[in-house]
């Protein structure tokens, strides 16, 4: 008797516990949908060119070097490994 | 020749029994799984350094003063203890007997007034509370270092691949049915009589499933503080066995077509969106579920911390040396439990039996879950991604990434996975706040 009770509260909070996790993630869900779309909306991110175009000029003359040693490093191994 | 017999009688050697030694042996194999094979090191080393703190014989690290006074205090002291918790000592039985008898009552049975009583008496002789014991009392006994934790690890969470696919939360929600799956066998096992768990115990022991150490020290500290030790033990050992768990279900469950499903790439997040997210999750909490407040409250404090890049320096402490601090004395608190009378019993392989299956299913309810979602909506899902679903972050997304990788080498799911995986963070701690609602 007092087995079949145990068994019963079990089997609630397992109804309860699931379906609870499932109602608030689900809201969850929509709130974010919603928040995102809301953000997307009004306050749209800044266009990125502007942050990258301060960023890039010092980087080329560094390039250069690094561009040449990448292609020899990638020529020589393809070199290696082809065969 | 007297007293070198004292000194003989005072060593560890002449009082230790046969429960202690096992327990050490226990705490030797855990610093083995960690040191040897990285077993969640950061926290099995500090346990299990710290169960063999508590068995040491005689120092009494892990007890409280009034333990401690009834351990090993002259029988004088014993009397007094005895008149204070209201016991009638047989004169004629020895100290031994007397010890039982007053542990008998200050465990089980004794009120409220007589045990501050006996323990006013044993501190006025000059015993104190074991250093394991404060920091238990401290740390987890007022659920402070669970919490700190789960704000580091809010401040290390990256919600973006959750914000640009919200539905991922779904997976997380199904993974919890690993959690509520173990509860009901847990209760089913007291029901055949194999095992003798209580509604509470069983909680504490499915929320294993939710493969989410803090998380699972917090509610079992409120609902089940007895079972502390194993649990903890099983939840960061099982965690460390997430790679090795989660494969073959995943794999039985799903065809090799499934696994190459290549997912289209998640869309840039906005900081906007960033910053106003734990915030939301943090209302919907205070609406709906105050009591997974303080676990999702730290969590998304953290989480806030991180992205509204103004506080950069907070944000690196509750990360960094923050969470370190927290993690060493939580370890210890959680070894101060490893002690022989409540962890040698068959409820301990038992929790260590539930533990694996609670994953396990969690694991396969996960997968299931995003097949499902895969049938109902255009967007291709990969279901590996669902076995993420299971807390265990970073450890379960990687599991999902490498699985991917081995059926389509060039389909990397780790992003896609770590929105699930942060999903069941959110999840476990909702799972938990309805237990503590529904028991505590």
């Amino acid at each position: 008797m007092q087995d079949t009770q145990l068994l019963n509260e079990g089997l609630a909070l397992m109804g309860l516990g699931m379906g609870f996790v499932f109602v608030f993630l689900t809201v969850l869900v929509i709130v974010t949908t919603l928040m995102s779309k809301a953000i997307g909306r009004f306050f749209p991110e800044p266009p990125a060119p502007a942050a990258t175009g301060n960023r890039r000029p010092p980087a080329p003359r560094q390039d250069d070097d690094v561009m040449v040693a990448i292609t020899a490093a990638v020529h020589r191994y393809r070199r290696r490994h082809r065969r | 020749m007297e007293k070198l017999l004292t000194l003989w009688h005072g060593s560890g050697l002449y009082n230790l029994n046969l429960g202690q030694a096992v327990m050490i042996l226990v705490g030797l194999v855990l610093l083995y799984l960690a040191i040897r094979k990285k077993f969640e090191p950061l926290l099995l080393v500090p346990i299990g350094f710290g169960g063999i703190l508590a068995n040491i014989p005689e120092a009494g690290l892990a007890l409280s003063a009034l333990d401690q006074a009834i351990e090993v205090a002259r029988p004088a002291v014993l009397q007094q203890l005895g008149t204070a918790l209201g016991a009638s000592l047989d004169p004629l039985a020895d100290a031994e007997t007397w010890r039982q008898t007053l542990k008998g009552l200050a465990h089980d049975g004794a009120s409220p007034e007589a045990l501050r009583a006996a323990r006013d008496v044993a501190v006025g002789v000059g015993y104190g509370d074991g250093m394991l014991y404060s920091f238990y009392a401290v740390a987890i006994a007022s659920g402070i270092a669970p919490l700190v934790i789960f704000m580091g690890v809010g401040a290390m969470t990256d919600f973006g691949p959750l914000l640009a696919n919200p539905r991922t939360l779904f997976l997380g929600a199904a993974a919890q049915f690993g959690i509520f799956a173990t509860l009901f066998g847990a209760v089913g096992l007291s029901a055949l009589g194999v095992m003798d768990f209580s509604l509470n115990q069983a909680a504490a022991i499915g929320i294993i499933g939710g493969a989410d150490g803090p998380t699972s020290i917090y509610v079992s500290s409120v609902l089940a503080p007895e079972l502390l030790g194993a649990i903890a033990v099983a939840a960061y050992a099982y965690m460390a066995l997430v790679p090795l768990i989660q494969p073959p279900i995943m794999k039985l469950l799903t065809s090799k077509r499934e696994r190459e499903i290549t997912m289209t790439q998640l869309r840039p997040v906005s900081k906007l969106e960033k910053v106003v997210f734990p915030i939301a999750i943090l209302l919907l909490v205070a609406f709906f579920l105050p009591d997974a407040a303080p676990l999702l409250g730290m969590f998304c404090f953290g989480n806030l911390m991180r992205e509204c890049g103004v506080v950069e320096r907070l944000s690196d402490t509750a990360q960094n040396a923050l969470i370190n601090i927290v993690t060493i004395f939580l370890g210890l608190s959680v070894g101060s439990k490893l002690m022989a009378d409540s962890f040698l019993a068959v409820e301990t392989l038992g929790i260590l039996g539930l533990g694996i299956v609670a994953f396990g299913i969690g694991t396969a309810a996960g997968v299931l879950m995003a097949k499902l979602m895969n049938v109902m909506s255009k967007m291709p899902i990969n279901p590996l991604i669902g076995a993420a679903g299971v807390s265990a972050v970073p450890m379960a997304a990687r599991v999902a990434n490498k699985v991917g990788l081995e059926s389509n080498p060039h389909n990397f799911l780790l992003m896609h996975a770590m929105g699930p995986n942060v999903a069941g963070v959110i999840g476990s701690a909702v799972a938990a706040g309805v237990m503590i609602k529904y028991l505590g």
